[in-house]
């Protein structure tokens, strides 16, 4: 079945299409991205919810004003400082890790001879940032970095790739990195609209395939069917779908949206594979297949559906585009994904960080979430203009 | 023409009768009541909500209940004094007061529709009339231009308007036009938040979930109406158009928008029932009190009654609208209803 549809005139007409390779291209490397986090490597869920830094770090590009220096100063003094200052000060400090960032010094006295004097410089400068005397001061600037160099000492370098990308698109407000979230995310995004489009495919081609072929009772059966599930707004749907679940054993697992999705997503296919199969029925490969004596069944899989194949594949490209976009509003509102980090959830988030300027949350969701959408987006085209050209 | 009609409106009501099925067995996967008087509540009070919506009967009963509360429209009922201090039994008084939301004491469902339609629709309807304007004459322009640079430029950045998620154009929105507006240029013409009845305030709290509406259903739009000028483009009659010598503007501009507005009016019927729901995510995020943040309010407070109404209501009015377009496109396309 796969040979054949690989074989055909739409295959080589794709192939050729450079937009459409490009696009399939992208999507492998999250797919690539996806298989790597799903065996475990990259990115752990739980590394998604641990502190990288201080609070709305900015991204690689953004310049920090004062301010925020003077905020994220004061966070590495003093997320060293009280640990070395608490009841147990050996186990704090060696509890702090700021993904691979640890302190250089392990003895609690050291630590506060070292950030003791440090203090003294930063009260200074917070002092002078708050007379609005910051710029007036020529001697202030290289001071604020020559403290920011110091305190630099006082952990280690970042290890490994990871480690240094962590901080790369700055931090949320509660200074988890955002790169590994958005990143985390992509595993979230991919598993969901691989599970929903092909559960919704699979289902769709199998009940649009028998209501066409076999017709009478299960064919006003399966049309009754996604008439009453298509007459609820789709959007609502999934809302009660999606809420059904609320205190249940599933609440805060995927297995929610995967219903919500399955059961709201399989009607597209399911119509057009009715249509289609309507047509391939009344060909003369059939009538020679029923002549030659293959039963009823057969015929079906192993003859009709085959040559919906490519249908299929339109489907499933335009229902993983729809679960990723679902989702995100799903997750908006409170339904969706829970215990973590998606790129609804972080959008979530970022509303709350928006109104005071902060980007890097939002931004980055909507830029992973836009470059997997819009090569799915530019691949159903390519493929819907490579094997169904009529289709408006 | 009305045996088709006839047709269509019995089909219909298996159909209906499926969906409340599926709504009152989705509704009850959970017990509503447990989740709405939550773990605390004593067994007394448990049983009095149960009973109060008659939730301790067999299923068959209440499905059959729900129906006739459904086709004698006893939704749209808000309470009436004089039959409320009648001393007329406790069921006459329930039938005639209507159905009591659980979490707004003293509210029926009737007067949470009433209340709630006036703001969904004047966010909605506006944006379905912007939205086909601009997004009919960009298609017009980008089939016209067919495969040259502005045709081009225009799909392309509706494909990339498409990729972006709803809520971002949301975010952004509220941030730029009406957050930022409002602090750099203290301009207050854009409320960042909230509704206010009245026409004159309309542009003030309406105004911006409109445009952000109208701008994401552009994406959308403009490529499915492009997809059918250029497939009516491909017309004999227009190829007998252009041999009698009509001008290329014309034939595009006069015989083509005539013939393609079939397909374009079946879409706007079709998304006619969206208009009544709202958009619930602009009502959840800019604070308008419509149909679909009615909705949300009633699924977070588990609020039953209201929910499995609302649903009920919305899926009726979906299907009337269905049967609308079938029969208007019927009316205009005989082939249809031949078939």
């Amino acid at each position: 079945m796969m040979r054949r549809f690989f074989r055909s005139r739409g295959v080589r007409k794709l192939v050729r299409d450079r937009l459409a390779m490009v696009a399939l291209g992208v999507i492998s490397i999250y797919l690539a991205l996806f298989f790597m986090m799903w065996c475990g490597f990259l990115v752990e869920k739980e590394e998604t919810f641990e502190r990288v830094g201080a609070n709305t770090e900015v991204g690689f590009f953004e310049e920090p004003t004062i301010e925020q220096r003077l905020l994220y100063l004061e966070f590495y003094l003093d997320n060293l400082y009280s640990a070395a200052d608490s009841r147990t000060p050996e186990a704090s400090l060696a509890a702090i890790d700021l993904y691979g960032r640890l302190p250089t010094l392990t003895d609690p006295d050291a630590v506060i001879e070292r950030i003791d004097p440090l203090w003294e410089v930063y009260d200074e400068l917070v002092e002078l940032y708050e007379d609005d005397a910051f710029s007036d001061d020529p001697e202030s600037l290289p001071r604020l970095e020559e403290l920011e160099a110091e305190a630099a000492t006082l952990y280690t370098e970042p290890e490994g790739l990871m480690g240094r990308l962590a901080l790369a698109l700055g931090t949320d407000r509660q200074g988890r990195s955002i790169f590994l979230r958005a990143l985390y995310s992509i595993k979230i995004a991919v598993q969901i609209g691989l599970v929903c489009a092909l559960i919704s495919v699979a289902i769709g081609t199998i009940l649009g395939g028998a209501a066409a072929f076999f017709g009478g009772v299960v064919d006003h059966v399966i049309v009754w069917l996604y008439s009453t599930f298509s007459a609820i707004p789709y959007i609502v749907l999934l809302m009660v779908l999606a809420a059904m679940f609320l205190g249940s054993a599933f609440e805060g697992t995927l297995v929610p949206v995967y219903t919500a999705f399955c059961m709201t997503f399989w009607i597209a296919p399911c119509r057009v594979i009715r249509g289609e199969v309507m047509k391939l029925r009344e060909l003369e490969y059939v009538q020679a297949a029923t002549a030659v004596g293959f039963g009823r069944g057969r015929i079906l899989l192993k003859h009709i559906i085959p040559n919906t194949t490519h249908l299929m594949f339109i489907n499933f490209s335009l229902l993983f585009i729809g679960a990723i976009k679902a989702e995100v509003i799903l997750s908006f509102l409170n339904l969706g994904v829970k215990n973590e980090p998606s790129w609804g959830v972080m959008i979530k988030q970022a509303t709350q960080e928006v109104i005071s300027g902060f980007f890097w949350q939002i931004g980055a969701a909507t830029v992973f979430m836009f470059v997997l959408v819009l090569a799915f987006n530019v691949l159903s085209d390519a493929l819907q203009d490579a094997f169904d050209p009529k289709h408006v | 023409m009305w045996t088709y009609i006839l047709r269509r409106l019995l089909y219909s009501i298996p159909v209906y009768l499926g969906i409340v099925l599926l709504l009152m067995a989705c509704l009850r996967v959970n017990d509503p009541v447990a989740g709405f008087l939550g773990k605390g509540a004593s067994e007394e009070a448990y049983q009095a909500k149960k009973e109060s919506m008659g939730l301790d009967r067999p299923f068959v009963v209440q499905y059959f209940d729900f129906l006739r509360q459904l086709v004698t429209f006893e939704f749209i009922k808000v309470p009436d004094e004089e039959v409320t201090a009648s001393e007329d039994g406790g069921a006459a008084v329930l039938r005639s007061r209507g159905i009591e939301s659980w979490s707004q004491e003293g509210r029926t469902v009737g007067q949470i529709l009433r209340e709630s339609i006036i703001p969904s629709i004047s966010i909605t309807v506006p944006a379905l009339c912007f939205t086909l304007l601009i997004s009919i004459v960009i298609a017009l322009l980008s089939a016209y231009y067919r495969g040259r640079l502005p045709d081009k430029l225009m799909m392309v950045s509706a494909v990339l308007g498409m990729s972006i998620s709803f809520l971002v154009y949301i975010i952004f929105g509220q941030y730029w036009a009406a957050y930022l507006l409002n602090q750099k240029l203290e301009l207050e013409f854009f409320a960042v938040q909230g509704y206010e009845p009245g026409a004159a305030n309309w542009a003030h709290y309406c105004l911006l979930p409109v445009l952000i509406s109208t701008i994401v259903a552009m994406g959308y739009d403009t490529r499915f109406y492009r997809a059918v000028m250029v497939e009516e483009s491909g017309r004999d009659y227009i190829i007998t158009a252009r041999a009698k010598g009509s001008t290329k503007r014309k034939i595009m501009f006069v015989h083509m928008l005539k013939n393609a507005m079939i397909p374009i009016i079946t879409r706007v019927m079709s998304t006619l029932p969206f208009l009544v729901m709202g958009s619930i995510l602009l009502e959840m995020y800019f604070n308008i009190p419509g149909m679909g943040r009615a909705l949300l309010d009633s699924i977070f407070s588990n609020d039953f009654p209201v929910t499995q109404m609302l649903v009920a209501v919305f899926a009726g009015i979906f299907l009337v609208s269905v049967i609308l377009t079938d029969v208007f496109y019927a009316l205009v396309d005989p082939r249809v209803r031949l078939s």
